[in-house]
């Protein structure tokens, strides 16, 4: 049953191309792009919302979605440092492609830094939480008042930074498609086929 | 005048108690060595809090616990779970109403040995302006300079208005509130 050739045929479809994302980058990237919306909209929901049961339901959504945000980033970075990303369209200016650099790099840390801000607010609050009600979080830092209000703090910027750069990032990839008219938001569509 | 009634009044109390046989010996409270925790659930997951102030007495002989009698008195005001935000959440009449409330009591003049060092106190926990009966089982662990008590029972904070509103619904703050409770005490006189 087992074929070498054919399991590395496989493994190399998932794998990305010069030109081509590998369905991993893919499922990464849309999963990911929907949890950080829900994700975006729990948070501003949650903290608006008045105390009561439901207040405390959506932090408990928003806090289990953010864990699992953070371990969906850890993989997705080592998926994303063992597949180089595919080239950008030839004849870019230096400065979009700085720019696209930057973004992206900005795009991963806001990913990994706005969970894990999270994580103080919780921790230094003292608050005790299970993710998903099965892993309970173990606490980052000691329970403190003023850690917490200033972790909330920057929770809340690096997530109104976030907004902006994922702005950013979906205003360039319509610039793509609707003014440049090349495939970098085509190949990154799920139904995208790729060359054999 | 005054005083003399209440003298004789104080005597007939006095004399009225002394032909009751020996119930066993009377218990102190030592604060420092005692606990009273009570375990709420927030999302399934274990939301400890403790009462600061308590105190519990105790007549009780632990080869005859019959006629024995347990008086606890609990500071509902002391209470604290570690969180500010829930602290002042816990004081308003949706929760303890402090104003209202401030003290809980559970008394309990009907202790049985269940087997071996544990026992069963059947009696009435008055918590919220709300009188149920409860019992708390509790081992008995005698020790050179005095006794132990030890035990734990699950309370349905429903049943006494704890959450009250939209915040009786228990998908998100459980049905259940676990007490835990260590008391040290010493023999009283």
């Amino acid at each position: 049953m087992h074929d070498p050739a054919a399991s590395r045929y496989y493994v190399g479809m998932l794998r990305n191309t010069a030109d081509s994302w590998g369905a991993p980058a893919k499922f990464f990237h849309w999963v990911m792009a929907a949890l950080i919306l829900a994700q975006i909209a729990l948070g501003l929901t949650a903290a608006s919302w008045r105390l009561s049961p439901t207040k405390l339901e959506l932090f408990f959504w928003h806090k289990s979605t953010g864990m699992l945000i953070l371990l969906l980033v850890a993989l997705r970075l080592l998926w994303r440092l063992a597949n180089p990303a595919p080239a950008l369209p030839s004849g870019m200016p230096a400065w979009e492609r700085a720019a696209a650099r930057a973004s992206h790099l900005l795009l991963y840390a806001l990913m990994i830094a706005l969970p894990i801000a999270g994580w103080i607010v919780n921790s230094a609050s003292n608050v005790p939480f299970r993710i998903f009600w099965l892993i309970p979080l173990p606490a980052v830092v000691a329970p403190d008042k003023s850690t917490a209000d200033l972790a909330a703090l920057v929770h809340g910027g690096l997530a109104a930074l976030l907004a902006l750069v994922l702005v950013a990032h979906i205003g360039a990839a319509l610039r793509h498609h609707f003014v440049k008219r090349n495939t970098v938001l085509t190949r990154m569509l799920p139904s995208a086929g790729r060359a054999p | 005048m005054k005083e003399i009634v209440a003298s004789a009044g104080l005597c007939g109390l006095l004399l009225a108690g002394a032909p009751h046989p020996a119930q066993g010996a009377d218990w102190k409270m030592d604060p420092a060595g005692s606990r009273l925790e009570f375990i709420a659930t927030f999302e399934k997951t274990p939301a400890p809090g403790v009462f600061k102030e308590f105190d519990a007495r105790l007549r009780f002989d632990p080869e005859k616990p019959a006629g024995g009698s347990l008086d606890v008195t609990v500071r509902v005001t002391s209470a604290d779970m570690n969180i500010a935000d829930v602290n002042k959440e816990i004081r308003g009449k949706d929760w303890f109403d402090y104003a209202a409330f401030p003290q809980a009591e559970f008394r309990s003049t009907d202790l049985r040995r269940a087997q071996g060092n544990r026992y069963v106190a059947r009696g009435t926990l008055s918590l919220k302006g709300v009188k149920q009966p409860v019992e708390v089982p509790f081992t008995w662990t005698a020790s050179a300079d005095g006794a132990t008590m030890e035990g734990e029972l699950t309370v349905k904070r429903g049943a006494f208005g704890i959450g009250a509103g939209e915040w009786a619904a228990t998908d998100v703050i459980g049905a259940d509130v676990q007490v835990k409770f260590k008391v040290k005490l010493r023999k009283a006189g």
